[in-house]
């Protein structure tokens, strides 16, 4: 698979929210358009970080000694690493940004959307290069879906709804909608999308 | 348990609803999980504030991650030796449970003894597992027109739900369909919840 078919299959085709289902939050919804960018670039980076090294420890260390079993533990604790390590990093270079994502430390290194991008990336055998490309793809349609979800969201607030469905169910219903609507991202559209 | 807290250890979950037995895998590795590691968290936090060297922060947060990542790489292992095929089905889910009993125990206020805190737990458990049934029987009869169990003696571990085995209602078996059907049992949590509050304040008010 080419490189830009990497990054469209992990944005689009199979979206870390939409297609896994990962990373849907009732207490973490995003307030603004802001927070939600914010939230997506801090997640981007903790993404992308985490499916490269998990995929070296993968095929230097658990593999070849057969260390298969600790799998789940040395991912989880390497997710809270990274996220650990982001939060630092984030908290001194871009503490504007860190405070406007909204986001703790507790939720970063417990992000199923996170931990599950490292185990798809793991599982299906990826090279570093390729994790590399699968956590940016995963990060970009995590930022796609969730500042999407947040508008709709936003403008749903000002409209009459039942008033059982409103605010997280209405935000389950709309994110049901949206992966609906992203079944046309397929491996046909990708070939066509590709001129393949 | 709260309607936000139950919605929040489905989240996760909700993936392994297709079937009915993929959600009873789901469902089993949950409660284990929960019930095991919140009794090894409190013991430990227990003995930790009797020494006055209780960890904080990070240091606990990593502790709970430990705990509860070998509790299910523990639940993963014995899930491969009973039945491969489950294992191999749940794929990249039963990994998740160790932050998901995390994310729930973490938003629980501490019990006063050890057999509180492993009572609670074990509610939660049964609260997720049974909404979790509840979805995945919607959906996998609606979906598919069957009912996927154990197979045991001469039963094959299917039931076929009348004509919708021929004319099933597929969107419901993609992933839309399980967050379609999350947001409306939350939908309904939502509007018991509320009736509850409106009637216990309607109760309260003097006559």
């Amino acid at each position: 698979m080419s490189w830009e078919a990497t990054l469209l299959t992990f944005a689009l085709i199979d979206n870390v929210i939409l297609s896994r289902l990962l990373g849907v939050d009732p207490y973490g919804m995003p307030g603004s358009l802001r927070s939600a960018a914010a939230a997506g670039g801090l997640f981007t980076i903790l993404m992308a970080a985490s499916a490269v090294a998990g995929s070296v420890l993968e095929t230097q260390v658990l593999a070849p000694f057969g260390l298969e079993a600790l799998r789940t533990p040395a991912f989880v604790l390497l997710v809270a690493a990274f996220a650990a390590a982001l939060h630092g990093l984030a908290a001194r270079r871009a503490p504007a940004m860190l405070e406007e994502a909204g986001v703790s430390l507790g939720r970063t290194a417990t992000s199923t959307a996170v931990l599950g991008v490292v185990l798809i990336a793991s599982r299906g055998g990826l090279d570093a290069g390729r994790a590399l490309l699968a956590g940016l793809g995963a990060g970009a349609g995590f930022f796609l879906v969730t500042s999407m979800m947040t508008a709709i969201r936003l403008r749903l607030e000002v409209e009459p709804v039942p008033r059982a469905l409103r605010g997280f169910p209405l935000q389950l219903v709309t994110a049901a909608l949206m992966a609906y609507a992203f079944l046309a991202f397929d491996r046909g559209f990708l070939a066509r999308f590709l001129g393949r | 348990m709260s309607t936000g807290l139950l919605l929040l250890s489905l989240c996760p979950a909700i993936a392994m609803t297709d079937t009915v037995i993929h959600s009873l895998w789901m469902s089993a590795g949950v409660i284990l999980v929960s019930l095991l590691s919140t009794i090894a968290r409190d013991v430990l936090d227990r003995s930790s504030a009797s020494t006055a060297t209780s960890p904080k922060g990070a240091v606990r947060l990593l502790r709970a991650l430990l705990i509860s990542s070998v509790l299910t790489a523990a639940f993963e292992a014995g899930l491969l030796a009973v039945s491969p095929t489950a294992s191999a089905s749940m794929g990249i889910y039963s990994p998740l449970i160790a932050v998901n009993v995390l994310v729930i125990a973490d938003r629980q206020p501490a019990a006063r003894s050890l057999a509180r805190s492993a009572s609670g737990a074990l509610g939660r458990g049964l609260a997720v597992s049974a909404s979790l049934l509840v979805v995945a029987i919607f959906r996998e009869a609606l979906g598919a027109g069957t009912i996927t169990l154990f197979p045991a003696g001469a039963f094959r571990g299917t039931i076929i739900v009348g004509p919708l085995v021929d004319q099933p209602v597929r969107a419901l078996g993609l992933a839309g369909g399980a967050l379609l059907c999350l947001g409306y049992l939350a939908g309904a949590l939502q509007a018991i919840a509320t009736r509850r509050a409106s009637a216990a304040s309607e109760g309260e008010k003097p006559r």
